[in-house]
C-alpha cells in the first residue's frame, strides 16, 4: 500500500510541470486519496427525493441541532474580537430575542443543495464561415442587464471559424465572475480542492472548512464541487467524523449521500454507540423512504436488527453494537428498579 | 660636583652594560682623577620615611578621593567619588615580581624531583606589567550587569515595573504562585531636629498571584533592598479579593476615582491585551486581569492611580449581583456568535416590563457608569489632511491600492510573480538576478 502511495506521489511530481489538463490531476490526486469521486448522474436524479419534505425534515432532526455549536465564537477576519453588547432583558424580551435567533440559526443550517450533474451545453446558434479568420481569438458577447439570474444570463462567444454558440459552463461561470463578481469566489478554483493540498485538509480533518468553501465556490451542479464533496464525505465516512459535522448545514447533505449510496453503516454504528437509537431509526426510516426497503419490527431496536441482517455488510460490528447497546439498557434498567425500591416505591 | 655626579648617575641609567661597548675607561677615569686630586670625601643622605610610607593606602586613597565636610558644603570635590579608589595590591603575589627570579620556598618548590632548586634569574616577562596595568584599568569603572528583556521594567534597569518575586514565607504560611512588581521608587526628605534633612527611599509595591488576589503597600528604609523587602512583605499582608469575568477580564466597565485621579475602566474580550497607563498595566498583570481598556483622567500620581483602581476592582459587582439587582436578565451579544442570546445572568425573580418604571436607567453602559459618559474626543485628522500635495498622493496610491493581494495570488497560483501570458512570452516574468547554483558553486 505504501509503495504504491510512493510510486502515485512520484508520478505526481514527475506529471505537474507538463500536466496541464486538470482532468489529469484530478484522476491523480484521487488516487492518491484512494477514493473515487461518486457523483449524482443525470440517470437517477436526486433531487426530487432530496427536495421532499418529510425527506428534508428527517435530515434535519438527524443533524441534531445544538445551538451552542452553530453560534459558537468563530473569527471573522478581524484582527481583534469586536465588544461583546450587554442588555437587561425581561423574561419576554428575551424569549423572543431567542426566537429571533433559532430563525436566523435556521437559516444558516440549510442544507446545501443535492442535485445532478449539470448537462453540457454548446448550441450552435449560427454557422458563418464569412468570418472565418477575422479574428484570431474568440469573442465572448455578453447580457449584462441588471436582475437577470447567472444561468439564465445570454453568454454567447464567436469561434474564429465563425461559429457562434452559447458559451461551455466553465466560461459562463468565469464570465459571471468577471462581470458580476460574488465576494469569495474566484476565477479559478482555490488550489484547497487538488492534490496534495486536499489531501492535507481531510487528513487533518478541516471537513467543515473544506465543504463551506466549496459552496462558496462552486455551484451545486459543479462536477468539480461533486468531486470534492464526494470525496470528503467518503472520508468522513471512514475516518468517524461523524461528530466534527453534526450540526452544521453539511450534516445533513452527508447523510443523503451515504443513504443513497447504501453505506449508512459506519453512521448506524456510531448512533448505536452513542445510544441515540431513535436517531438510528430515523436513519432507517429515511433508507425505507429513498430506496423503498421497509424494515419490520414494532420496536426500534427489532427495526435495527432487520436491517442488519436484510442490507449491511458489516453485520459483526452492528450486532456487537447492538449487544452492547442492550447490556447497558439492561443495566440502566436494574439501577432504576434499585433506585426505586430502595426509596420503597415499589 | 654634584653636577657632574648627578649627570654620571643618568648615564648609568641611560645605559646597559655590555661587553661589546668598552664604557669603563671613559666613566672611571675622570672620576678617579678628580678623587684622587680633591681628596672629598662624599655622601649622600637617604631617608627612608617619606608621605608614601607614613600613611597606609586607605588614608591615601581617601585624601584624594574625598572631600571635607565643609568642603562639600561648599561645593567642592564634585568629581570624586569613591569608586575611584584602586588596590595596588591585587594581582600581585608575594615572590613574585618585575625581576622574574625563582625564590625556592617563596614562589617555587625547594625541591623538584631529585634536585635542589637553586635561586636563579630568569628572563623578564614582559606580558606580568601588561597585565596588571589592565586589571588597574578595569577597577574604579564598574559596569551595571545588563538585564535580560524579561527581567526589564518599564525604563531600562530602573526598579519601577521590574518583578522582585513573592513575599517571605511568614511562619508555615508560603506565598505559592504570587509576584510582587515595583511600582515606585523614589527618594523621601524629613526634616528632624538635629539631623537637619533626612533621606529615605520609598517604595510602593504591588503583590499578587494571578488568580483574582492582589495587595499594594509602602515600605521606607535607608537602602533600596531594604525598603523593597518591607513593602513586598508588608502586600503580602494586605490581600484583597479581586473579581474576575471567565478568568481573564473585569466583571463590567466602571468608573473610580481617588483624589484627582480618575478612572474609566472597560471590559474587553479575549486577546484585546491591557491597553492602559503603565502602572494599571503592571496591577493587571500581577492580579491576572488579561484583557482591558483603561482611561485616566486627571493626576496620574502612581499612588493615587494604585488606590482608585483597587477601589474600583472591589467594589465590582458580578453579573449574578446585577442581574438580582435589577431583577432582569443579563444578555450578552456578541457578533462572533451571530449574536446569539448569551444568558450571563438571571435573576430569582424576574420582572415583567410592566414593572419596570419609565425613568430606570436600563443600558448596561449607563448603568456601570453610574449615569457617567465618558467623553470619547473625535481623532483629529493629521495636519497634512487638507494639503493639495496629499490629495495627489492618495491619488497616485489609488492604483497600487490591491497589488499586495494580486502579488499574493500570483505567488500561489504560480509560485512567483508572473502573467498570464508568460507561457506564449517568458519575458512577462518579475525579473530576478540569477542566483549561482551550488553545483557550479561546488565545481
Amino acid at each position: 500500500m505504501a509503495a504504491l502511495r510512493h510510486i502515485s506521489r512520484k508520478l505526481f511530481y514527475n506529471f505537474k510541470p507538463e500536466s496541464k489538463l486538470k482532468s489529469e490531476t484530478c484522476a491523480i490526486c484521487i488516487r492518491l486519496l484512494n477514493y473515487s469521486a461518486i457523483e449524482y448522474d443525470e440517470k437517477h436524479d436526486p433531487a426530487p427525493v432530496f427536495f421532499n419534505k418529510d425527506i428534508q425534515s428527517l435530515l434535519k432532526t438527524l443533524t441534531r441541532v445544538d445551538l451552542a455549536k452553530v453560534n459558537r465564537r468563530r473569527k471573522l477576519g478581524t484582527k481583534k474580537l469586536e465588544d461583546p453588547e450587554y442588555k437587561f432583558m425581561t423574561d419576554e424580551q428575551l424569549h423572543q430575542a431567542i426566537e429571533k435567533a433559532k430563525k436566523n440559526t435556521e437559516e444558516l443550517l440549510q442544507i446545501p443543495p443535492v442535485v445532478a450533474l449539470r448537462k453540457p451545453t454548446s448550441r450552435v446558434l449560427s454557422k458563418d464561415p464569412a468570418l472565418q479568420g477575422l479574428e484570431k481569438s474568440r469573442m465572448v458577447f455578453t447580457d449584462i442587464t441588471f436582475g437577470v439570474k447567472d444561468i439564465e444570463r445570454l453568454i454567447v462567444v464567436r469561434e474564429p471559424d465563425g461559429t457562434l454558440q452559447e458559451v461551455d459552463w466553465e466560461m459562463r461561470n468565469r464570465i459571471n465572475q468577471t462581470y458580476f463578481p460574488s465576494t469569495d469566489r474566484y476565477i479559478k478554483p482555490p488550489k484547497m480542492f487538488f492534490g496534495e493540498y486536499f489531501e492535507s485538509l481531510l487528513n487533518r480533518k478541516e471537513y467543515e472548512f473544506v465543504l463551506d468553501r466549496a459552496c462558496t465556490q462552486f455551484e451545486p451542479n459543479d462536477p468539480t464541487y461533486q468531486r470534492v464533496v464526494s470525496i470528503t464525505y467518503q472520508h468522513v465516512n471512514d475516518n468517524d467524523g461523524f461528530e466534527i459535522l453534526r450540526s452544521t448545514r453539511h450534516f445533513g447533505a452527508l447523510t443523503f449521500f451515504l443513504v443513497w449510496h447504501k453505506s449508512i453503516d459506519n453512521l448506524m454504528s456510531e448512533l448505536i454507540e452513542t445510544a441515540h437509537i431513535e436517531e438510528a431509526d430515523k436513519l432507517l426510516e429515511l433508507f425505507t423512504k429513498v430506496h423503498g426497503i421497509s424494515f419490520e419490527g414494532s420496536q426500534e431496536l427489532d427495526r435495527i436488527e432487520d436491517y442488519i441482517k436484510k442490507v449491511s455488510s458489516k453485520k459483526a460490528v452492528l450486532e456487537l453494537g447492538v449487544q452492547a447497546y442492550k447490556d447497558l439498557a439492561k443495566r440502566r434498567e436494574e439501577l432504576d428498579t434499585g433506585i426505586e425500591t430502595a426509596h420503597g416505591l415499589r | 660636583m654634584a653636577v657632574q655626579l648627578l649627570n654620571i648617575t643618568k648615564t648609568f641609567q641611560k645605559l646597559t652594560v655590555s661587553a661589546r661597548c668598552n664604557l669603563v675607561p671613559i666613566i672611571v677615569n675622570p672620576l678617579k682623577e678628580e678623587l684622587y686630586n680633591n681628596n672629598v670625601i662624599t655622601y649622600s643622605s637617604t631617608r627612608n620615611t617619606n608621605f608614601f610610607n607614613k600613611l597606609p593606602a586607605k588614608d591615601l586613597w581617601k585624601g584624594i578621593t574625598s572631600v571635607s565636610n565643609a568642603g562639600k558644603k561648599r561645593g567642592r570635590g564634585k568629581n570624586t567619588s569613591k569608586s575611584k579608589i584602586k588596590d595596588l595590591n591585587r594581582g600581585q603575589v608575594i615572590g613574585i615580581g618585575k625581576a622574574n627570579i625563582v625564590w625556592p620556598g617563596l614562589s617555587a618548590p625547594i625541591i623538584r624531583g631529585k634536585e635542589l632548586v637553586r635561586q636563579e634569574q630568569l628572563p623578564e616577562d614582559p606580558e606580568r606589567e601588561k597585565k596588571l596595568i589592565q586589571l588597574r584599568d578595569k577597577m574604579g569603572t564598574f559596569k551595571h550587569q545588563k538585564l535580560s528583556p524579561i527581567e526589564r521594567g518599564w525604563s531600562g534597569s530602573k526598579m519601577p515595573g521590574r518583578s522582585i518575586g513573592p513575599p517571605d514565607p511568614v511562619g508555615e504560611e508560603t506565598f505559592e504562585g504570587f509576584d510582587t512588581k515595583v511600582l515606585e521608587l523614589k527618594t523621601v526628605f524629613n526634616m528632624k531636629g538635629n539631623f537637619g534633612r533626612k533621606r529615605r527611599l520609598s517604595v510602593l509595591v504591588v503583590t499578587g498571584n494571578g488568580n483574582g488576589l492582589g495587595g499594594f503597600a509602602m515600605g521606607k528604609a535607608l537602602e533600596a533592598k531594604i525598603a523593597l523587602r518591607k513593602a513586598k512583605n508588608r502586600s503580602g499582608q494586605k490581600l484583597m479579593h479581586v473579581k474576575l469575568f471567565k478568568n481573564h477580564t473585569v466583571c463590567h466597565d466602571f468608573f473610580t476615582q481617588f483624589a484627582k485621579t480618575k478612572i474609566y475602566v472597560s471590559q474587553k474580550p479575549e486577546g484585546y491585551g491591557l491597553v492602559c497607563h503603565r502602572a494599571i498595566k503592571t496591577i493587571c498583570e500581577v492580579v491576572g486581569i488579561k484583557d482591558l481598556y483603561a482611561k485616566i483622567e486627571g493626576s496620574t500620581n502612581v499612588n493615587n492611580i494604585i488606590k482608585a483602581f483597587f477601589l474600583g476592582l472591589t467594589r465590582q459587582k458580578l453579573p449574578e449581583e446585577m442581574a438580582e439587582e435589577k431583577k432582569l436578565h443579563l444578555v450578552q451579544f456578541c457578533k462572533e456568535s451571530n449574536n446569539f442570546p448569551n444568558v450571563i445572568a438571571s435573576p430569582k425573580e424576574c420582572r415583567t416590563a410592566e414593572d419596570i418604571p419609565n425613568d430606570e436607567i436600563l443600558d448596561f453602559k449607563q448603568y456601570c457608569f453610574e449615569g457617567k459618559v465618558v467623553l470619547n474626543k473625535k481623532k483629529r485628522p493629521p495636519f497634512y489632511a487638507g494639503y493639495k500635495s496629499y490629495e495627489l498622493y492618495l491619488q497616485k496610491q489609488e492604483k497600487l491600492r490591491n497589488q499586495s493581494k494580486v502579488k499574493e495570488n500570483l505567488i500561489a497560483e504560480y509560485g512567483q510573480i508572473k502573467s498570464f501570458l508568460a507561457d506564449k512570452y517568458p519575458e512577462c516574468v518579475q525579473y530576478k538576478p540569477e542566483r549561482k547554483n551550488k553545483e557550479e558553486a561546488d565545481n
